[in-house]
């Protein structure tokens, strides 16, 4: 069967949903594989939910916050990129390749660049071809 | 925790959702997973029929979780909220699956739309069984409003809210009230003197005593939330005010294009090429005539300068073509016999009143000149001696498909409107976004046009976009009375997402304090446990990420709600 990658993406609310919307709003058309979950902020990101978006079968994750400066928290945007050069340190320590997890600013003004990040990586994704972890991590269900 | 009993309802959207998604199909996909009771399709979910059918249901079938899949919750999370808490269930108790923005909208393929908006109806299923009932919390409302920005929109804000006995604190950045009004001659389409609009206004502003005026002032960072604002502001560059309010306005305007970045108009190179706003000039000193001190005797109006066109802005500015016929008839009346060339690439006429103002204007003895904005601006160059005019017009003329050279003694360029060089700053300094004209963003284009997705922040006149003195007002009368309304309520609601610390968990490290921006998690000695202040938190959840022990929890997007999103996401498309 064709490869089909499956694509995560982390949105935070204030800027990369809304300019996810706006790509909606614009009918611009992007690649059907991507599913979207809403974080308040991408400061919110933690390695667990990469790592189980990579169990669950993703075949890449995309993590995407508001340009440097314009966080709506002020500077989650920075915690992110430091926690995010820390998983991609050791995502590629598991055998994940470096470019099935990305970091992209995208503001509520972007929905073009939203659906063309989205295409971009999506042709990464069948050049790099299907994960290798699908179903073999072990990311424990935290319950609080 | 109570057994789930759980609701899906998936929105046609009319067409906008059921032509791209089978919304059977996704409903009936869903309808006997755990905890489903029913899974429905509808119409339209958010109209009256649409929410009763969700009240209804709660009541009847003892529901007590509520999933609709439909638009982005950006834009009817809150009525379907609103609509579960009229049923007697706690709003956090209902997720939204984004089907239309982020599936329909985007693809163009049925079959994996529809798996798509499959995937992410099971990941609010799964969400939605670990959501849990949050009390609502409201905070008290500080009566004053910050208003930025002392043009018209600012101004008839700040009169608006004064005349309710309440505090303004007006700050202006330049050294006089009035903004691009005060700079205008006439208005359009009933030709009554801008002036006399704006200095009684200007009087009634200084002579309030409800107003405090603050010229030559900028903002600084604004701190607090909706009801609780405080910021500096630096008064002539070193008078720093602390100030304190409850709302904030935002109307600092737009500025004139320069038109100096058009090489082909040959503005500051060649005399008498003169831009609206320095025409606005010329009009207001009573006369129009060229630099040599003489009546031009062949006047030139270009339209659309540095607007819908790719090269300088994409949009257009709105008010420069009912403002170039404006000119018109003063030109008319102050030089009978000149000759007026009206050199334009579409006239826009939306307006009230304007479309019959153009068909007017057009018998007032004008030449209409048109040219292609894309690929043929008209060129201006200086005549030469042996003319007998001042500049010379070379076109392509759009209707008669010839080239053309316009003698003319005087050219008034209709420049565009455009984002201030400080805008980023004020919409940092205030949590609003910018769109891609650099045009503040408004919660909803038409549902909510004042507010922002900032509580307490509202954005009026030019700065939303270019817009004339009517639309300015109005929207400006709007936004004081959404104020006023938040002021008599004297209490506002405020997130109750924020973050929670389990002091058994807490391992005292302390990370929680140093990555919060807010200072809203402190270290308790006595406890021996980081604890969160819920006034200042506003819900980031940093410190939740950053936790080592896992011990803050994140209200309504806690680490099971997530995971289990996650889990439900990719449903469809794999399974192992």
């Amino acid at each position: 069967m064709e490869f089909r990658p499956t694509l995560v993406a982390f949105l935070c609310n204030w800027c990369s949903y809304t300019g996810a919307d706006l790509a909606g709003t614009s009918r611009l058309h992007y690649a059907p594989n991507i599913r979207i979950i809403r974080i308040m902020c991408s400061g919110r990101i933690e390695p667990t939910f990469v790592l189980k978006a990579f169990q669950q079968g993703a075949d890449g994750v995309l993590i995407c916050g508001c340009h440097p400066g314009d966080c709506h928290y002020q500077e989650g945007n920075y915690k992110c990129l430091r926690r995010y050069k820390l998983i991609q340190k050791y995502t590629q320590q598991m055998g994940i390749e470096k470019e099935r997890l990305r970091l992209e600013w995208i503001s509520a003004s972007e929905g073009k660049q939203f659906a063309e990040l989205v295409n971009d990586m999506t042709k990464t994704l069948l050049q790099v071809g299907p994960s290798k972890v699908k179903g073999t991590l072990e990311v424990e269900h935290l319950k609080k | 925790m109570e057994e789930p009993r759980i609701g899906v309802y998936i929105c046609w959207c009319g067409t906008n959702i059921a032509k791209m998604v089978d919304v059977e199909a996704v409903a009936s996909e869903v309808s006997s997973m755990p905890h489903v009771v029913l899974a429905k399709n509808y119409k339209y979910m958010c109209s009256d029929p649409g929410q009763e059918l969700i009240i209804k249901d709660i009541k009847v079938h003892n529901l007590n979780r509520v999933i609709v899949a439909a638009c982005s919750p950006r834009i009817h999370e809150l009525t379907f909220r609103t609509a579960c808490e009229k049923a007697g269930i706690n709003p956090y108790l209902f997720e939204m699956a984004n089907i239309r923005e982020q599936d329909s909208w985007v693809h163009t393929d049925r079959s994996e739309a529809t798996k798509k908006a499959i995937d992410l109806v099971i990941a609010a299923i799964r969400r939605v069984r670990f959501h849990e009932a949050l009390e609502k919390r409201s905070v008290s409302v500080n009566p004053a409003t910050l208003v930025i920005g002392g043009g018209i929109a600012g101004m008839t804000a700040s009169l608006e809210i004064a005349a309710s006995g309440k505090q303004v604190y007006l700050v202006e950045k330049a050294d006089h009230l009035g903004g691009m009004v005060a700079q205008l001659d006439l208005t359009f389409p009933h030709l009554s003197s801008a002036q006399q609009i704006i200095h009684p206004l200007i009087q009634r502003v200084k002579n309030n005593p409800n107003i405090k005026v603050f010229l030559n002032t900028q903002i600084q960072q604004v701190h607090g939330y909706i009801g609780n604002f405080n910021t500096t502001i630096l008064q002539n560059g070193n008078e720093s005010v602390e100030i304190e309010f409850g709302n904030i306005i935002a109307a600092v305007g737009l500025k004139p294009f320069d038109p100096v970045v058009i090489p082909e108009y040959g503005y500051k190179k060649i005399p008498d090429v003169v831009t609206s706003v320095e025409f606005e000039q010329m009009l207001l000193s009573g006369l129009i005539q060229t630099s040599e001190g003489k009546d031009p005797r062949n006047v030139a109006i270009i339209h659309c300068v540095g607007s819908r066109n790719k090269k300088f802005h994409e949009y257009c500015s709105r008010v420069c073509c009912m403002t170039a016929l404006k000119y018109v008839h003063q030109i008319r009346a102050a030089l009978p016999d000149a000759n007026i060339f009206e050199v334009y690439a579409d006239m826009r006429a939306y307006g009230k009143g304007h479309e019959e103002f153009y068909a007017h204007t057009t018998h007032k003895q004008i030449i209409f000149l048109m040219f292609d904005q894309q690929t043929g601006l008209p060129r201006i160059r200086k005549a030469g001696a042996a003319d007998k005019c001042n500049i010379i017009i070379e076109m392509d003329e759009l209707l008669s498909g010839i080239s053309i050279e316009v003698p003319v003694d005087m050219v008034v360029l209709m420049t565009n409107m455009e984002a201030h060089d400080d805008v980023k700053e004020v919409v940092r300094s205030i949590g609003v976004s910018l769109c891609g004209n650099q045009f503040f963003i408004e919660k909803h284009p038409k549902l909510d046009p004042v507010a922002t997705t900032t509580g307490g922040v509202y954005i009026v006149g030019g700065c939303q976009g270019p817009k004339d003195i009517p639309d300015s007002v109005s929207q400006a009368r709007a936004a004081a009375a959404r104020i006023l309304a938040t002021i008599a309520q004297e209490s506002v609601p405020v997130e109750v997402t924020t973050a929670q610390v389990n002091e058994l968990l807490c391992c005292g490290c302390q990370t929680c304090v140093r990555v919060c921006p807010y200072s809203a998690v402190s270290y308790d000695e006595s406890k021996k446990s980081s604890v969160v202040n819920e006034v200042l938190c506003k819900g980031c959840g940093t410190c939740g990420a950053a936790c080592p022990a896992g011990a803050i929890k994140c209200k309504h997007f806690t680490d099971s709600q997530i995971l289990a999103e996650i889990e439900g996401i990719m449903s469809l498309s794999y399974k192992y």
